[in-house]
C-alpha cells in the first residue's frame, strides 16, 4: 500500500509538474512570438508565390490594382495603414530591435539622412536601376544619403503657394504678387476689404507643418535653414530665415493671421479656413490640394475660386521645396527582392497614372496627390486629370530639396526645436529674436555633434 | 456620533494598513492543508510568475541598467555612461518645463478625477431605475482610446470652427478667445479636463465598489441617531471607502503622470502642454536617444512609486466589516 501510495503520489505530482510547465510553455510561446520568422536581416530572394507586407501612412489603392500586381508576379501583398507618426516610431522600434514589421514601408524626405546613417533601409540601388528613374523623378535627390537611395519617391509633395483669386480681385489685387512684398500688401488689401477678418492661413501649431512652413518662407527670403554641413543660416537678423520668421510672427500680430491659428494643424488650415473662405492664402500650402479639396463641393464653399500662385521670392518667383513621400525596404524585411518588385510597380509611370485617375476613378488611388514621374505629371496633365496641371508641373520641374546637403541625420531634434519655439514666438511667450537663438543653438550643438 | 462610534456599532474596524487586524496568522489546520498540497500551488502559480517577470521585472531590470548606458542609434557602440543621462535630463530645459507641467496635470487630474468619482458614487450608491443604464453609459469615456479622445476634444476646441468657440461667441465673449497654447496653465487645465473626463468613470467605479461593501444597517443606526444624510456621507461613507478611494487615487495619479495621448493631439509638442512622457517619446523615438529614454522612464516609474506610496499612506486605511 505505502507503494501504491508513493506511486501515485509521485505520478500526480509529476503531473502537475507537467501541466504546470505545459502552461509556462505556452505563455512563453504566446509572449515569445513576434520574432518575424527568423528572416531579420538578409531576408529571402523568393518572389513568387510570397505574400509581402507594404506599411504605408495611406489607405491601400484600389483592390483590383493589388490582385493585378499579384497576377503578374504571384506577390500577394497585404497592406497595413498607420498613422504617420505611429509609422515612424514602428520603424524606429523595429529596427532598434531587429525585427521584421514591414517588407516596404515609408521613407520620409526629412528621414532620408538619419536612415541612410543608420543603415535601416536596403539601398535601393541594389534592387532597381535607379540611375534611370533620375531625369523622371526630380525628387529622387531628396531621397539620396551618402550617393545611396534610400527610397523611392512615390509622390511628388511640394509646397506651394495658393490664394483666393474671388477675394483677392475683390480687394482689388489685379496683378499676381511675385515678391514678398507684392505678397504682403496684397493680404493687406484683402483684409483692408474686410470680405475676411484675416486673409493668411500660417498653422502655428507646435507641429511639424509649422516647420516645413518655414522653410518655405525662408526659400522665400532668399535662402535656406541649413548650410551643406548642416550649420544653421538663420541667426543673423539679416538672414532670410530670420526675415521668414520674423514675417511669419509678424502676420500674427498685425491680424493678417486669425489669433486661432497658434494651435491649428497645416491640415486644419485647408480644410476649416483655406477651404471654407475663411482666409484667402496659404504661403506654404500642400501640392494638388486645389483638385483634391478646394474644388471639392462636398469639402469646400470655394469651389473655383482657389488658385496657384508662382511662390514670391525676392525679386520674383522662387523655386518651390520639395516634401515628398517615399518607400523603401527596411534591413529586417523578409522577402526584399519581393518588396523591390512591389516598389518597381507601385512607382511606375503606368501605376501612377492609374493612381491619379487619368484612366477612370476605379483605379485612383485616394491618397495620391500627384505623381512623383514628371511623364506621369504630363499625362495627367494632357488629359486634364490635373487642375492648373502646367503650372504644377512646372513648379515640380523646378521644385528643390528643404536642405542642399540633404536632410541631416538629427532632423527630427532640430524639426521639434523650430516648431515649439515659433509657435512659443508666435504665442508671445517668446521674442522672435529668443526663438531664434534656441533653435541656432539646437542646430549648431546638433550639426557639431555634441 | 463618530465614525469609531459608527464602526464600532456595528462591530467593523477602520484599522491602519498593516495592523493587527487579525486573521492573517494561518492557523494549524491552514498550514497543515498549505503543506499537503505539495508543489501545485507553486506549479499553478507558475504561468502567472513567468508572465509577470517577462512583462515586467525583466524590462525592468533592463531599464534600469540600459539608464546607466549611452544606447544611442546615432552614437553607437553602446557603452557605460555612469550618470551622463540622468545629468543631461536635468540640463534639458524641456524636460524641467515638461516637469512642472506634468505636476499641473496631476495636481488638477488626481483631485478632479477622485472629487467627481466620489460624487457620483455616492449618487449611483443606492438602486434606482436606469441604474445599470447610468453606469453602463458612464464607462463609455473610459473605454475610449485617448487619441480618439483627443481628436473629438480637438474638433470641441478647435479656436475657428470649434464648439467652445461658438459658444463664447453666441454669448458675447468671443469667438476663438479660449485658445489651447496661449496660456500655460489654461492649456493644461482644459486638456486635463479631457482626461479627468475620461478617468472618472474608474474612479467612480472603484469607489462605488467600495461602498457596495457598506452595510444598510450603518446608515439606519445613524438615522436612528438623528444623522444628517451629510453627516452620514462624512462620518460613515467616507471613512468605509478609504480603501477604494486610495486606489481611486492612485490610478489618477498613474494615469495623468502618464499623460500623452491628449496633450499631444491637442496642444501638439507645444511646450505649454508638453508632459514627461511626451518628451521620453521625443527623446527615445525621435533622437533616438534610448539610453535617456531609460533614464526618464526610470525617473517617472520611481516618481509613480513614491507618488504612490504617499497617496496609500495617507489614504488608505484597512477596513473590516
Amino acid at each position: 500500500m505505502g507503494a501504491g501510495r508513493g506511486t501515485g503520489t509521485t505520478r500526480r505530482r509529476a503531473l502537475q509538474l507537467v501541466a504546470g510547465a505545459s502552461l509556462s510553455a505556452l505563455l512563453l510561446a504566446g509572449c515569445g512570438g513576434g520574432g518575424g520568422g527568423g528572416q531579420a536581416g538578409g531576408g529571402s530572394t523568393q518572389t513568387s508565390g510570397v505574400t509581402i507586407t507594404v506599411a504605408l501612412a495611406a489607405d491601400p489603392p484600389p483592390k483590383a490594382a493589388l490582385d493585378d500586381f499579384t497576377k503578374q508576379t504571384g506577390i500577394t501583398v497585404n497592406w497595413v495603414n498607420i498613422d504617420w507618426d505611429s509609422l515612424q516610431t514602428k520603424i524606429s522600434a523595429a529596427a532598434t530591435a531587429k525585427t521584421y514589421f514591414a517588407d516596404a514601408t515609408d521613407v520620409d524626405w526629412s528621414r532620408v539622412g538619419q536612415l541612410g546613417k543608420l543603415g535601416w533601409f536596403y539601398p535601393m540601388g541594389d534592387y532597381l536601376d535607379v540611375e534611370s528613374m533620375k531625369a523622371d523623378m526630380p525628387q529622387l535627390a531628396s531621397f539620396t544619403s551618402d550617393g545611396k537611395v534610400v527610397g523611392i519617391p512615390y509622390d511628388a509633395s511640394f509646397m506651394v503657394t495658393t490664394y483666393n483669386k474671388k477675394l483677392f480681385d475683390a480687394a482689388g489685387v489685379t496683378k499676381e504678387p511675385t515678391t514678398m512684398d507684392e505678397y504682403t500688401a496684397a493680404l493687406q488689401k484683402v483684409k483692408a476689404k474686410g470680405d475676411v477678418e484675416h486673409p493668411l492661413d500660417i498653422p502655428f501649431a507646435a507641429s511639424e507643418g509649422l516647420s516645413t512652413y518655414w522653410y518655405e518662407t525662408t526659400g522665400a527670403f532668399g535662402g535656406s535653414v541649413l548650410d551643406e554641413s548642416g550649420k544653421p543660416q538663420f541667426t543673423d537678423p539679416g538672414s532670410p530665415g530670420y526675415k521668414a520668421a520674423q514675417w511669419m510672427v509678424d502676420a500674427m500680430k498685425n491680424g493678417l493671421v486669425p489669433p486661432g491659428n497658434i494651435n491649428v494643424t497645416d491640415s486644419q488650415g485647408q480644410q476649416t479656413l483655406m477651404a471654407k473662405g475663411e482666409v484667402a492664402s496659404i504661403f506654404s500650402d500642400y501640392s494638388g490640394t486645389v483638385g483634391t479639396l478646394y474644388d471639392l463641393p462636398d469639402q469646400s464653399s470655394v469651389k473655383g475660386q482657389v488658385r496657384y500662385l508662382a511662390t514670391p521670392g525676392v525679386t520674383g518667383p522662387t523655386a518651390n521645396l520639395s516634401n515628398p513621400d517615399g518607400v523603401g525596404i527596411p534591413k529586417e524585411a523578409k522577402y526584399p527582392q519581393a518588396a523591390a518588385k512591389f516598389i518597381e510597380w507601385f512607382t511606375s509611370e503606368q501605376q501612377q497614372v492609374d493612381f491619379a485617375g487619368v484612366n477612370g476613378p476605379e483605379k485612383a488611388f485616394t491618397a495620391f496627390p500627384i505623381p512623383s514621374r514628371l511623364s506621369a505629371v504630363e499625362k495627367m496633365t494632357a488629359s486634364g486629370n490635373l487642375v492648373y496641371g502646367d503650372q504644377l508641373s512646372t513648379m515640380l520641374e523646378g521644385s528643390k530639396p528643404v536642405f542642399p546637403g540633404g536632410a541631416p541625420t538629427w532632423y527630427p531634434q532640430f524639426s521639434n526645436a523650430v516648431y515649439t519655439n515659433l509657435h512659443a514666438a508666435a504665442t508671445g511667450s517668446m521674442s522672435v529674436d529668443d526663438a531664434i537663438k534656441a533653435m541656432g543653438d539646437t542646430a549648431t550643438k546638433l550639426s557639431s555633434g555634441q | 456620533m463618530s465614525s469609531v462610534s459608527a464602526a464600532g456599532s456595528a462591530g467593523l474596524a477602520e484599522s491602519p494598513r498593516g495592523g493587527s487586524g487579525g486573521g492573517t496568522t494561518p492557523s494549524p489546520a491552514r498550514r497543515g492543508r498549505s503543506t499537503g498540497a505539495g508543489p501545485l500551488p507553486y506549479v499553478l502559480v507558475a504561468p502567472v510568475i513567468v508572465f509577470i517577470a517577462g512583462l515586467a521585472f525583466v524590462p525592468a531590470v533592463f531599464t534600469i541598467v540600459q539608464s546607466f548606458f549611452t544606447v544611442n542609434a546615432l552614437d553607437p557602440p553602446t557603452r557605460f555612461s555612469g550618470l551622463r543621462n540622468f545629468r543631461a535630463l536635468a540640463e534639458s530645459d524641456a524636460i524641467r518645463s515638461s516637469l512642472a507641467n506634468t505636476a499641473l496635470y496631476v495636481v488638477v487630474g488626481v483631485v478632479l478625477s477622485t472629487v467627481l468619482g466620489i460624487v457620483m458614487a455616492i449618487l449611483l450608491q443606492r438602486p434606482f431605475r436606469g441604474r445599470s443604464l447610468v453606469i453602463a453609459v458612464l464607462i463609455l469615456p473610459w473605454a475610449l482610446p485617448g487619441v480618439v479622445e483627443g481628436i473629438l476634444w480637438s474638433g470641441i476646441f478647435d479656436p475657428n470652427a470649434g464648439l467652445v468657440s461658438a459658444v463664447m461667441n453666441d454669448v458675447g465673449l468671443g469667438g476663438g478667445h479660449l485658445l489651447l497654447g496661449e496660456n500655460r496653465v489654461l492649456t493644461i487645465v482644459l486638456i486635463e479636463l479631457v482626461q479627468v473626463w475620461q478617468i472618472t468613470p474608474l474612479s467612480v467605479l472603484l469607489v462605488l465598489a467600495a461602498l457596495q461593501l457598506i452595510p444598510d444597517e450603518l446608515y439606519e443606526a445613524a438615522q436612528i441617531d438623528g444623522c444628517s444624510r451629510w453627516g452620514a456621507i462624512r462620518q460613515i461613507t467616507l471613512p468605509l471607502a478609504r480603501p477604494g478611494i486610495a486606489v481611486c487615487m492612485v490610478q489618477a495619479l498613474v494615469a495623468t503622470l502618464n499623460v500623452f495621448d491628449q496633450p499631444y493631439v491637442l496642444n501638439g509638442a507645444a511646450a505649454t502642454g508638453a508632459t514627461v512622457t511626451m518628451q521620453t517619446y521625443f527623446v527615445s523615438f525621435q533622437n533616438l536617444d534610448f539610453g535617456q529614454g531609460y533614464a526618464l522612464s526610470l525617473f517617472i516609474t520611481v516618481l509613480t512609486l513614491v507618488g504612490s506610496l504617499v497617496i496609500v499612506k495617507a489614504v488608505y486605511r484597512k477596513v473590516e466589516l
